[in-house]
This record gives structure tokens, sequence and C-alpha cells, in this order.
């Protein structure tokens, strides 16, 4: 084949362009450690590893919001940790002045202290975050959830809002509880019912808390004694407002009472006339709970019929006490799970950010001991082509012509 | 035989191997001028003179110097030259395009992310308000992004603009020259009896070369020696000693897109034009950069439409419904520049998830009005337009005022200005709406377990949105009574954990309600630390809220950037394959026509020894003629 002089040229030149323009590429992948430079490297790598790179990103993300979660559980985990202490503190001051050593002047001592409990309870119900916004307001943060009305009573000035963090893709937990949840919603009596004396009651009786046995029928009793003469036996009536009698006999002391689901009973020994109220379980706040408890406390008692009130009343007050103690229990136990639910998402998140950064690296990172093999190929190829070059411009029967 | 035939033939032959030897230096000469055919020079006998004993040679004569050239070689030069023009113009063009979106700190990903990472700020701490600043200047950053990656486009748009010109100046030039080349070759023939002006045909074919990296030719012969060159689908542009003159023209929608048509008329006839370096930019402009800035017009868009209707169901830090996030580019309309009718023809925007990323044209025919998709040309009939607005696409077209005449045309641009116009139209942090307007609550007295969700917002246009609405359970509880609803459905049949849809908002009950339990939903009044909205919106980074419901605003941009890359790919392939071809096309036609310095040289040597072979047969025929004459002195 005849071959034109220019042709010579051009190829070789060609020939160098190529292999430097191979090798700058190799060199610049292993300079930036990126196997794809641009999109159309490798359209379709390009468009995976944007979505990789969404996904890596949001991940970073949700671990951050988790270790928010984390942050505010602990506050929450923190103030609930002191209501429960403070509650089992109230208790034994309870216990304690339910003794019958106790006198009015030790009890009104008590009372006292039981105040000062209650205004802690106020304040930790009313606990800011760093932000200064309140944990137990709901979605208020920013307005004060508990707070004493001009008539002594304990309103909730926040809402039931819940606020959750996203934490992962499809799951969400919940930051903190509502104060109407964790300070309002506490069943009192047993949880089911709610036995109470009569304030006018002249006799000795005491009241159980009861138990449920059964299905509970829900309704308001009415527990009323009878004794005509003294030498009658006692009887009693049980009467609901809706389901009329349900229950009557003779009353001894200690003995269960039974009636559509509920089982009481009475110790001591109730006048004529005496009687008990037993109602549907309502919510009853903590603060009402300890208030009731420093206002039986400080009321004096004088008399076996006062005693028996005041016994009364402490029962009440400590199976009040111990539904409040439950609650914070299960709001701890809710929040614990939330800790093991972020730590498990946090866990996943590790996982999958490993995961993706591998993926990521395989498709745009450049295989070093690959890409350098290269260079050097390309090198040699590069320099056999500038030598064969010089070797063949040299070459012209013009050298001879002299 | 005399003395006088011998000194004759070797004249003949002294001036043969001159001119051998000059055709030789001519090559040597031209060996690096572009488009050179080699030429030689063909030498025949001189006419014979008859004698007794038979014809006595003459010597040698010059028969014309020939020019070794392959028409059809030369033809595949100059096609291939044309496509891989246009093939490494639309190469670098793509590839601009390519380095901008793909590039991790340039393109649109960080600061998409960037922003949707802030949302989640927002919503880790709703009423702080640094980190609904950092939302904010999150937000500016990524409107800037998107104008950034927008605005480079208009610079290549730009760019596109001025080449147009510049090339069509220079397509000028060319066709000038060559027309001049023309009337030269015609006068040369002529004046030569016939014979080719070698030198001036190579400059032709150069100069036709020249153009065809401009842009497509083809040529045709004529019998004076003269070629007629034509462009496009056949356009005039040489005609013999007649050059067309082309111009930059407007394009009759848009007057800052640049066309080329012939000077002095308004028809463009850049669409015809293939091949070459305005080819390749021609084809750029329609099939890359106009696609892609309609698409990235289209994240934007769909972005600000989708978040603007979230951010709207929210409520913000002063207890006031969200109004948009966002603003938003109208959909550009542009009158065809013929039109005579005197119509203004309005577009908005209806949904997001229905934008195609085409542009429309729409046209009132002698039929009626149609609607053509410019991507896929799928028209649609307007049934109701111009009485009444009618969506296609997502696009909703009404007749603002005036009326089209039959043959009036409209270009409908729905997301070419989006990237360019998203703008944060929330200024003060305390607008941004992370709260959700309403909340619900159950009453403490409940003695059900029954619980009732947060609540969603359906409707924030709704009027009564934001009234106290109670639910009361009757007795037995399997309806309930809703207060605070107009007109009052009362009683309303319960299931557990179904919707339960009042005045534009939506809760669920679950569970098991006693009778009399009450369940409020009300305005969420001092709510600053509810991040219902926050988290909404914080969803809208994974939901398919474009092309149909199949891509979310990553998806739809990295199918954006995988176009761009896949287009550049294949015109890398292309340009490479092209490249190829073209070396081995100029490799042939070289293999014929280059110049080869060796057998230049050997040519010179041998044309130098019969030079002196001739001059010895003058020295030989002197020294006969002295003999001669020595010999008759005696």
């Amino acid at each position: 084949m005849r071959i034109s002089t220019s042709q010579t040229y051009q190829q070789a030149i060609s020939n160098i362009l190529d292999q430097q323009a191979q090798l700058i590429k190799t060199q610049l992948q292993l300079g930036s450690g990126r196997r794809l430079l641009t999109a159309a490297d490798d359209p379709a790598a390009a468009s995976q590893i944007l979505g990789v790179q969404q996904t890596l990103s949001s991940t970073t993300q949700y671990q951050a919001n988790g270790n928010t979660v984390r942050a505010r559980l602990e506050l929450e985990e923190s103030a609930l940790t002191n209501v429960g202490e403070l509650l089992q503190h109230v208790r034994t001051l309870a216990v304690q002045a339910n003794n019958a050593t106790q006198t009015n002047e030790t009890r009104a001592a008590i009372a006292v202290e039981v105040r000062a409990r209650l205004d802690e309870l106020l304040a930790l119900a009313n606990t800011r975050d760093a932000n200064g916004e309140y944990l137990f307001a709901g979605f208020q943060g920013k307005t004060q959830p508990f707070s004493v009305t001009a008539s002594g009573a304990y309103a909730y000035n926040g809402d039931q809002g819940r606020r959750y963090l996203q934490v992962g893709p499809a799951r969400q937990i919940a930051v903190g509880d509502p104060g109407s949840t964790v300070f309002q919603a506490i069943r009192n009596g047993n949880g089911t019912f709610v036995t109470a004396h009569n304030s006018g009651n002249a006799g000795t009786g005491v009241i159980s808390p009861g138990a449920v046995s059964g299905t509970f029928v829900s309704d308001t009793y009415t527990l009323s004694f009878t004794q005509v003469l003294s030498t009658d036996p006692i009887t009693y009536t049980v009467t609901g407002a809706v389901s009329g009698v349900v229950a009557s006999g003779t009353f001894s002391s200690g003995a269960a009472i039974s009636f559509n689901g509920a089982q009481i009973s009475v110790s001591g020994t109730p006048a004529n006339g005496d009687s008990f109220t037993i109602s549907p379980s309502a919510n009853q706040d903590m603060f009402t709970t300890l208030k009731n408890l420093a206002v039986a406390l400080e009321t004096p008692v004088s008399g076996a019929a006062a005693q028996a009130k005041l016994h009364n009343s402490m029962n009440r007050a400590l199976t009040d006490l111990d539904q409040a103690l439950g609650k914070v229990l299960e709001i701890r136990a809710g929040v614990g799970a939330r800790f093991n639910a972020v730590d498990n998402q946090q866990d996943q998140h590790e996982h999958l950010s490993v995961e993706l950064q591998k993926t990521l690296s395989s498709l745009q990172d450049v295989d070093y001991a690959q890409a350098t093999s290269l260079l050097n190929r390309q090198l040699l190829a590069l320099q056999a082509a500038q030598q064969a070059f010089v070797k063949t411009q040299n070459l012209s029967l013009f050298n001879y012509l002299r | 035989m005399a003395v006088g035939d011998i000194l004759g033939s070797g004249i003949s032959g002294l001036l043969a191997f001159q001119r051998s030897l000059a055709g030789a230096s001519h090559n040597i000469a031209n060996v690096n001028t572009e488009g050179y055919s080699r030429q030689r020079v063909e030498l025949g006998t001189r006419p014979p003179q008859p004698s007794g004993a038979g014809f006595i040679g003459q010597g040698a004569q010059i028969e014309g110097v020939r020019r070794i050239y392959d028409e059809f070689l030369t033809l595949q030069v100059r096609s291939y030259t044309s496509a891989n023009a246009q093939l490494q113009s639309y190469y670098s063009l793509a590839s601009q395009l390519d380095n901008l979106l793909a590039d991790p700190q340039a393109g649109l990903s960080p600061s998409l992310q960037d922003f949707f990472n802030a949302v989640q700020g927002l919503a880790n701490d709703p009423a702080s308000i640094p980190a609904r600043q950092v939302l904010l200047s999150n937000g500016e950053n990524l409107a800037k992004r998107l104008h950034a990656l927008d605005q480079r486009m208009r610079d290549l748009r730009g760019a596109i603009n001025g080449q147009l010109q510049s090339g069509v100046s220079e397509i000028n030039g060319y066709a000038q020259a060559i027309a001049k080349v023309n009337q030269a070759i015609s006068l040369a023939q002529g004046a030569a009896g016939g014979k080719p002006p070698n030198d001036l045909l190579d400059q032709r074919d150069a100069l036709i070369v020249k153009l065809a990296q401009l842009t497509g030719v083809t040529t045709v012969a004529q019998d004076n020696g003269m070629v007629n060159v034509f462009i496009g689908n056949g356009q005039t542009l040489v005609a013999g000693t007649q050059a067309s003159v082309l111009s930059v023209t407007k394009n009759p929608y848009d007057p800052s897109r640049y066309e080329i048509g012939y000077q002095n008329s308004d028809q463009a006839i850049s669409d015809s034009l293939t091949g070459g370096k305005l080819g390749g930019m021609l084809q750029f402009r329609n099939q890359v950069l106009d696609g892609t800035q309609n698409l990235l017009g289209r994240v934007a868009t769909g972005l600000a439409l989708t978040f603007n209707a979230q951010h709207r169901k929210g409520q913000d830090l002063n207890g006031a419904l969200g109004a948009d996030f966002f603003s938003v580019a109208a959909p550009k309309t542009f009158a065809h520049s013929s039109n005579t009718g005197n119509a203004v023809v309005g577009a908005t925007l209806a949904s997001a998830s229905a934008l195609t990323g085409s542009d429309y044209v729409l046209q009132r025919t002698s039929g009626g009005y149609m609607l053509t998709r410019l991507s896929d040309n799928t028209v649609t009939t307007l049934a109701t337009f111009p009485g009444g607005a009618e969506t296609v696409d997502g696009l909703t077209l009404s007749l603002t005022s005036g009326a089209l005449n039959v043959g009036d045309r409209f270009l409908i641009q729905p997301t070419r200005n989006g990237a360019a116009d998203i703008a944060v139209a929330v200024k003060d942090a305390r607008l941004i709406a992370a709260a959700a307007p309403v909340r619900s609550s159950a009453a403490l007295t409940n003695q059900g377990n029954a619980t009732i969700s947060a609540g969603e917002v359906l409707d924030s246009t709704h009027a009564a949105l934001l009234n106290t609405v109670t639910i009361t359970f009757n007795n037995p509880p399997t309806t309930f009574t809703v207060s605070g609803v107009v007109p009052d459905p009362s009683p309303v049949a319960f299931t557990s954990g179904a919707n339960i849809d009042f005045n534009g908002w939506r809760v669920q009950i679950t569970g098991t309600p006693q009778a009399g339990d009450s369940f409020t939903v009300q305005q969420n009044t001092n709510g600053v630390s509810d991040n219902r909205n926050a988290l909404l919106l914080g969803n809208l980074r994974t939901q398919l809220t474009l092309a149909g419901g199949s891509a979310s605003y990553q998806d739809a941009y990295g199918q954006l950037v995988a176009d761009v890359g896949s287009n550049t790919y294949q015109a890398d392939i292309g340009r490479q394959a092209q490249e190829t071809q073209l070396a081995q096309a100029r490799n042939a036609r070289d293999a014929t026509s280059g110049v080869n310095l060796e057998e230049e040289a050997a040519d010179l040597v041998r044309f130098q020894q019969a030079y002196q072979a001739a001059a010895q047969v003058i020295s030989i025929a002197d020294t006969l003629f002295q003999s001669l004459l020595l010999a008759l002195r005696r």
C-alpha cells in the first residue's frame, strides 16, 4: 500500500494524542479516586450513585434524629424517675401516717411534708427542656402545662398532642407523652371501681378497695347498713342507681360482699344508716391524690368514727398512690421500649450505612491496583509511540542524496 | 538521419525531464498543503518522422499534467468530515452539560439533600427559630443551585446563538470563495483548451471540505467545470458563480432563540440543516438542551407545587395557616410571529405529577383547536377551549383575551423557566408551617378504651377547618353525635379505625368507646411544639410525586442526569467511531493523492539521471557535428 508522507506524521501524532488522552483520564481517575468522572462514563451507575447518596444522606439524618430522640427520651426518663421516687416517698409517708401510734400533731407534720412534695411534683410536671419548652405540654411547648386555679384545683393547659420524630424511612417514634396522659389519666380506686365512705358515717366500718371478680357492671352502687335495734343483726343492701338492689344479707366484719362483678369487704362495725359508695373508676390526677392525702392528714381525729374515716381516707389515698406509681411505671416502660426501638433502628442504620458506602464505593471508586497497572501500560504505550515516531521520522531517501 | 534530429530529440528530452523535475518539486513543495493532490507530468513520444526505413523517433513531449485523484474517496472524506464535525460539536456541548450535572459539588443532589435534612431538623425542634432559619437558608441554597444550573444552560444557549452567528458568516465566506474558484476554474479551463486547472480544483475541494465542517453539503458538477453546492434538504448555497447569503434569523415564537435562514427571508432552514458543527449544535439544542432544561424545570416546579400544597396544610408559629413556601414560575406562552388574531393565551400549572417536561404547540385549525405535545407529536383536540379552560398533562390553557384565527399558533413551555424562577416565598422563619392547624383530644372522663388519632388536614381551604368539633358517643355506642359540623350529620355510624372526615380534616377513633365518651377536634392554638406538618413535608423527599406518580424529586433528577449522561456517552462512542472512519477515509485518499517524499526523491534521482543523459545526447550530437566540420576543413 502506498503511504503519503503527511499520513505517516499524522498517524504517529494521532497515536500519541490518543495515548495521551487515555493516560490523562487514568491519571484523573487515580488523582480523584473516582472511577466515574462524569455521568457519561456510566450513565446507569451515575443515576444509581445519586440514589445511593440520597439514601446515605437521609440515613445520616435519621441517625441524627435518633440521637435527638434519645436526648429527649432521657430527659423524660429522668423526670419520670423523679416523679416515681417522689410518689414512693409519699407512699412511705402515707403508710407511716396510717399507723395507729400517730397523733393529730404528727399527722399534721407529715401533711406539711406531703404539701411540700405536692409543690415539687407540680414543678416536675412543668419540667422544661434545654430550649425552654415544657416537656409535658403536648403541642403547646411554650405554655406552662399545669397550674393551680383560683379554686385550688389543678388545671392542665396543654393538649394531648405527642411529637413524633422520623427515625427511619417508615418509622416514627414519639419523643414524649402529654401531661394529661402522665399526670391526669390515672384511674382511681382499684382501676375499675372506687369505694368511698359517706362522710356522715357514725360506725367504725372501713371498706376495702375491693377486687373485680368477673365483669364489673358499670353503675354507681350504694352499700347501706341497717340495724334497727342494737341487738338486731347488722344487715346490708347494695343498690345500684340503675341496676336496683343487687345484693343484701347479714353483715359480718371482713366477709366478702359480691355483686355485679365487684367483691368488697367492710371491716369494723358500721352503724345503722352508714353507707358506702362503689362507683366506676374515674381519672384522678396525681396532684389531687396528694392533696386529698394532705387534707385527710390535716383533719384532726377524735373518736372511733373519725378514726374509721381517716382509715377509709388513707386506704383510698394508698390505692390512688399505687395507681399513680403504676402509671409512672407504665409510662417509663413505654419510654424504655422506645429507647430499644431507637437503638435497633440506629443499629440498622449503621449497618445500612456501611452497606451503602460499600455500594457507593463499588459504583464510583477507582480500583487502584487496576488503574495503576493500566497507567503503567499506558505510559509504556505512549513511550513506544513517541520512540517509534522519533525513529521513523529520521528515515528519508533525502538523507542519502548528497 | 541528420545530426539535427539527434539534437532535437535531446532537447525534447531535456525539456521533458525539466518539466518532470518541476512536477516533482511542485509535489515536494506541497507535501504539507491541505487537500493537495499530487501531480504527475505525463510524457509521450513526439510524432515520428517517416522515412524509407520506417518511422524515426523524434524524442519525447509532455502530454499533460495529471492530478492523481479519486472522486469517490474525496466525497467520502467530505461526508465523514461533516459527520465528524457534527458529533464533535454535539459531544463537546453535551459533555459540558454532563460535567455540570454530575459534579457532586455543582449538581442539584447535595442541596436537595441538605434542604430535606433541614426539614427533618425542623421536625426535630419545631419551636426553634435557628432550625427554621436553617431550613430557610437551605431553601434559598436549593433555589440558587437550580438557578445556577439553569443559568449554565442559558449560557450554553447563548453560546450556541453566538456560534450560529459566526458559523453563518463562515459559511457565507466559504460560499463566496467557492463561487470565485468556480469562476476561475471555468476561465482557466477555457484558456487551457479544456485541460484541468489541477491546483484550482484542489483548492475548491479543500474549500468544500471546510464548508462541510460547518454543515452537511452535497455538490453537483456542471459541464463547464463548475460545481453547484447545496445544504440542508437541497437548498442552494452556490450556483456556479453565484453564492447565496445566509443569515441568522429569530425563531418565530421566541425571538431570543436564533435560527438560520436566507438573507431577506423569514423562513428558517435550521430544522433541515444536518451535519457539520452547526448541525451538531442545532441537534444538541433540540434534543438535549431543551429537554434537559424542561426536565430540570419540572423538578423545580414539581418540588415547589407539592411542597407548597403540603405547606399550606400546616400552621405557622403565629398560629396562622401556611402560605406558599416557594414561588413557582408560570408557564411561558409565545405567539407565533405570523399570527393574525389578537388572542392572548394563558397557561397555568394544575398538577405536578402530570407534567411531562415537553413543550406544546396550540394551533387553531379549520377542524378546531389542537394541542400538540412536541416530545412525541401527540395531538389532543381541545373540546372546551376557548370557551372554557382545559387541562392537558397538568397544564391548564385558557383564552385570556382576543381570539385565534385559523392558522394561529402558540408555543407553550410549561416548565422551561421552572428552575430559573423558583424562589423561597417565605421570608420570616416564624411563617414556616411546621404544625398542623387542628389537634384532637379525648375527654378525661371517658370510660371506654377508644383513642383518637392526632388528625390530618385534607383541605386547608375549608372554611370551617378550625371550628371546634365534638364527637360524643350515643347509647349504645355504635353511633356518635357530632357538634360543630354544618349540616349536622348526626348520628354517624361508628367503625373502629375508620376515617372520620369533617370540615376538611380526618381522624380515626380506634378501640371500644362507651356511651357518653367524647372526643374533640379543635384549632391547634399555641401548638408551637407540634411537628406533624414538618414530618409530612419531610416525607415528600421520597414520595413519588412526579412523572405520573412514578418518581421522587431525586429520581426525576437522577433520570435527567442519566439521560444527559447516556446522550453524551452515545455521542462519545459515535464520535470515536466517526473519527476512525474519517481517519480511514483520509488515509485512503492520501494513499492515492498524497505526496510521498521517498517517491519524489526517487523521481528526482530518476529525472536527474534522464536529464543528464539527454544533456549527454546533446553533447554527442555536438561532437558528431564537430567531427563533421573537422572532416570538411581538410
